[in-house]
């Protein structure tokens, strides 16, 4: 008899709804899966095979055909494992479900358990736009497949349970949490633990444990403020990752849509179970000798990489100046565009990468330039050469080039209290409200040119002050407009509507090491 | 050796250059390949610049020019033909490279000119020519002293290079150096600073200016007075080779080297082996024995007992070069009582132009304090406040920052320390 039933599959962060026909004929006992299956799908006979018999019911010995269609598309992973399981109970008579569209999606272990799958939320969101009533999901994603609105979540920790669950009239199912539950899940909803890298507000180190470093502590508020790269350059040992490490505890709560959209990626990234919309900006760090497929994405199931799993958040970059160069260069396209394309022979597939960029470098191979004279033992033009490995594109991405001295002892010992997080973290809130209240409604790094000039409201004399810094420093077109950024951003944190030239001062800071140096002296 | 450096200096001192032959030298110059020794065998058999590029640019241009530099008992040393076809190229774009020196604004001194500077005559292999941009006079000024030293040098090596720009200038003595980074800048920069004129020798053309970093600095010097000095063709490109044989100009120019920081394999100690092979004084900057930036002075001050002096003071020094008594006073006096042609405003004088943060974060900077934070705790400022002010005084050209570390330039640079108020004392964080 044949059994048709609903599941889905997922390409790069979309879910596809796929159908999963099983036939149950006479003649010689086998098991044949085709439409397109990877490894993973092929595999599910034999987890299919002893899930059946170790859970109570009989793998029958007859002649099991399953097809999954479109055939046109490549399934992946493990999720199809339990609409073929169940459709082999139907398509052998050893159940009926009642009538009505139903979905299933879970993987299988050998004793009939159904595991979670990476993916869960896009997938239930195929089905749930399909018009879909029902999804038998395993019990413990039942939390994140509850996201969807207009879906029935039946959660199954079993097969024997999944049977149940579809041949039950109704469920008194628990209330599906509204939008407006959605919204106000707070920060911390999500729990995400053995990701790599990944670091949590819980575990981030409080600013209030860094101290001295005045300029750089500045620096990284007006970067996270204003949505701005920064580059911190110091010599090992100065605290440059400790800093940078203190962003996930502050970085303000994501957006509704932002939310969703990290809450898909840590889903299909397998970051562990989701309990609710993800609000916690990212903050993703992968190590320097991480593979290009590693930071755009790729692999057989197009998992997203790590600059994808950094969209609406921060994506920090360690040692800069050894990340290879293919690994750079990739990023140019998302951070030109705020989307990674990876192209395959069958079609490319675009995912959204919307990071902010924070790197830490040392300034030389030793480490040492720029510190007490002699420190460096590099010959001259050494340390030139090391900070030119960082290529223009990305360059004309940093906006914030914040160099990190070693911090004297007295100053270690003697210094003020530093602030805490929390503090600066409601500054950083408050800026970035004021800059989607603008017209533009973006950040001040990633809104254009013509509503910067806008937003910017400089008097005629801040206007000339501009354009003799700009001179003084010879900056470029891009340059001057990445100073009037960073300007705004530091008006917005002193709640000053127009930028002045006390804020234009304080951003040329942070210019991009000059070509020529301003003084005579510089080197 | 039939045409030893004997007989070509002699055949260089017998020329007697026309409008046509500075020309000429100027685009024989030009020529890679053609060293000093082919060069003045050329002139020895063919008599002048001119008359080369007429052999060069007549029937039979190579072959004349070939057999013109043969030396028969020595062929290996003979002209090449490669060299002989850039000779007949020089020769036809002969416009082209005098257009270009033009345009450059460079002046030319070839040798045997009233201009050309005395000092640099007297040297064993004097440049044919020189390209000199600014002020060509500053080279036959009455005291010229050279003050090198490492590319790499300590926060206090700079200091006393500038301060040492700074005395010499003061009292009156043109500064030498070779615009490279370190010492060689901090010099030319303290002279700068007090207005007066400096001249730097460099290794390569004026087109190809190394370090590419300094071209603000070179523009400075020669706005000051001062002049940027090169014995090759605009297009020459900076090489290993051309900045050692470089070094034997900055010696040879200089009453006097003054060696400040060099580490034991430092170029600058090529400068003072020349000096002292030219009959110049040469001075070192002592060190602590164990500063690696001291290591070459202390090196050349054992290796040359009794030639190579110390510099015990800038006073001193000023009376140890046999600069008038007069200098030594210019040299001493106070920038409030300027005897310069130029009047000096005084650091404080500076900081009252500027708004009260920039006075206050000054103030901090010429205590001693170097990173925001020293300078937050001592002015009480806020940071955005302090950054703002550091960006103006450093457009202003009194600090200079980078890594996160702030730094004293031009005439701050140069002060004496002991007229810091409390100069000893670090800026010591508010309670």
């Amino acid at each position: 008899m044949l059994a048709t039933l609903l599941s889905a599959t997922l390409i790069a962060l979309d879910g596809r709804v796929i159908r999963v026909e099983v036939d149950v004929a006479p003649g010689l006992p086998g098991f044949t899966i085709v439409g397109l299956a990877d490894v993973g799908i092929r595999e599910a006979r034999e987890r299919v095979r002893g899930a059946l018999r170790n859970a109570g019911f009989v793998h029958p010995p007859r002649r099991i055909t399953v097809n999954l269609a479109p055939a046109d598309l490549p399934k992946t992973g493990t999720a199809a494992d339990l609409a073929i399981a169940i459709g082999i109970l139907i398509g052998s008579e050893q159940f009926t479900p009642r009538a009505g569209r139903a979905a299933l999606i879970g993987e299988l272990s050998l004793g009939g358990e159904v595991r979670s799958v990476p993916g869960l939320l896009p997938m239930v969101l195929a089905l749930a736009r399909r018009g879909v009533a029902r999804v038998v999901v395993p019990a413990d994603g039942a939390a994140e497949a509850r996201l969807v609105e207009g879906v029935e979540i039946l959660p199954a920790a079993s097969i024997p349970e999944a049977v149940d669950a579809l041949r039950a009239r109704r469920r008194s199912s628990p209330r599906q949490p509204d939008r407006v539950e959605l919204a106000t899940a707070g920060v911390g909803d999500a729990v995400s633990p053995g990701a790599v890298a990944l670091a949590n507000a819980a575990d981030a180190p409080d600013l209030a444990d860094v101290r001295g470093h005045a300029e750089a502590r500045r620096a990284l508020e007006v970067a996270l403020a204003g949505g701005h790269g920064l580059l911190l350059m110091g010599p090992p040992g100065t605290g440059k990752t400790l800093l940078a490490r203190t962003i996930a505890g502050l970085q303000p709560a994501l957006e509704d849509d932002e939310a969703l959209t990290a809450t898909i990626v840590a889903s299909v990234s397998g970051e562990g179970p989701i309990v609710g919309l993800v609000r916690r900006a990212p903050y993703r760090a992968p190590h320097h000798t991480s593979s290009y497929a590693a930071m755009v994405g790729g692999g057989p199931a197009l998992a997203p990489g790590e600059v994808t799993r950094a969209d609406h958040g921060v994506l920090f970059l360690d040692e800069l100046a050894e990340f290879s160069r293919d690994v750079l260069e990739a990023l140019r396209q998302p951070l030109e565009d705020g989307r990674v394309t990876i192209a395959r022979a069958r079609g490319a597939v675009t995912l959204p990468a919307r990071f902010q960029l924070v790197a830490a470098m040392n300034p030389c191979p030793c480490g040492h330039a720029g510190g007490e004279g002699g420190a460096c033992v590099c010959h001259p033009g050494v340390p030139e050469k090391y900070v030119g490995r960082i290529s223009g594109p990305l360059r004309d991405r940093i906006d914030l080039w914040v160099g990190m001295p070693r911090i004297p002892a007295r100053v270690m010992l003697t210094g003020p209290e530093p602030e805490a997080s929390a503090a600066v973290a409601a500054r950083i809130t408050a800026a970035r409200a004021r800059q989607l209240a603008r017209p533009g409604r973006a950040l001040n790094a990633r809104i254009s040119g013509r509503m910067l000039r806008a937003a910017a409201r400089l008097s005629p004399s801040d206007q000339a002050r501009l354009a003799s810094l700009s001179e003084a420093e010879r900056l470029s077109g891009r340059g001057t407009e990445r100073l009037l950024r960073v300007a705004r951003t530091i008006a917005d944190l002193a709640e000053a509507d127009a930028v002045r030239a006390p804020h234009l001062d304080e951003a040329a800071r942070w210019r991009a090491p000059a070509a020529r140096p301003l003084n005579a002296l510089a080197l | 050796m039939g045409t030893g450096p004997e007989a070509s200096a002699e055949a260089r001192f017998a020329l007697q250059l026309g409008s046509e032959d500075h020309d000429a030298l100027a685009v024989l110059v030009s020529v890679q390949g053609l060293g000093p020794m082919t060069l003045d065998r050329l002139l020895g058999r063919i008599g002048s610049p001119a008359a080369i590029l007429s052999v060069a640019n007549g029937p039979n241009g190579i072959g004349g020019l070939m057999s013109a530099s043969e030396v028969p008992e020595a062929p290996w040393r003979s002209m090449g033909e490669p060299v002989a076809e850039a000779i007949v190229e020089a020769g036809r774009r002969r416009r082209q490279i005098l257009d270009g020196i033009a345009r450059l604004e460079l002046r030319v001194l070839a040798i045997g000119d009233p201009d050309y500077p005395a000092r640099l005559m007297a040297i064993e292999i004097p440049p044919v020519i020189l390209f000199v941009r600014g002020n060509a006079q500053v080279l036959s000024a009455d005291h010229s002293v050279a003050v090198v030293g490492t590319r790499r040098p300590t926060e206090a090596g700079r200091r006393m290079a500038a301060r040492i720009g700074v005395g010499l200038a003061r009292a009156g003595a043109v500064v030498v150096s070779g615009l490279a980074v370190g010492i060689d800048g901090a010099a030319h920069a303290g002279v700068i600073s007090e207005r007066a004129p400096t001249v730097a020798f460099i290794g390569s053309g004026h087109n190809r200016l190394f370090p590419a970093v300094h071209d603000r600095l070179a523009d400075e010097i020669v706005a000051a007075g001062g002049a940027i000095v090169s014995e090759y063709s605009p297009d020459t490109e900076p090489t290993k080779g051309t900045f050692p044989r470089r070094n034997r100009l900055i010696s040879g120019s200089s009453d006097a080297v003054i060696i400040v920081e060099a580490g034991a394999k430092s170029g600058a100690l090529l400068t003072g082996s020349w000096a002292l092979e030219q009959g110049r004084d040469c001075f070192v900057v002592p060190g602590s024995i164990d500063a690696p930036m001291s290591a070459g002075c202390l090196g050349f001050l054992r290796d040359w007992p009794g030639l190579v002096r110390v510099v015990s003071g800038i006073p001193q020094l000023v009376e140890d070069l046999g600069l008038p008594p007069a200098a030594v006073q210019r040299a001493m006096a106070r920038p409030t009582k300027p005897t310069s042609s130029v009047r000096l405003p005084t650091p404080e004088a500076v900081l009252s132009g500027g708004g009260p943060d920039d006075r206050e974060v000054g103030r901090a900077l010429l205590n001693g304090a170097e990173i925001v934070d020293e300078i937050v705790a001592s002015t009480g400022l806020t940071v955005g406040a302090t950054l703002g002010a550091l960006t103006r005084l450093e457009a202003a050209g009194h600090i200079s920052g980078s890594h996160g570390r702030y730094r004293l330039e031009g005439s701050w640079a140069g002060r004496e320390p002991r007229r810091l108020p409390r100069a000893q004392q670090r800026a010591t964080p508010a309670a």
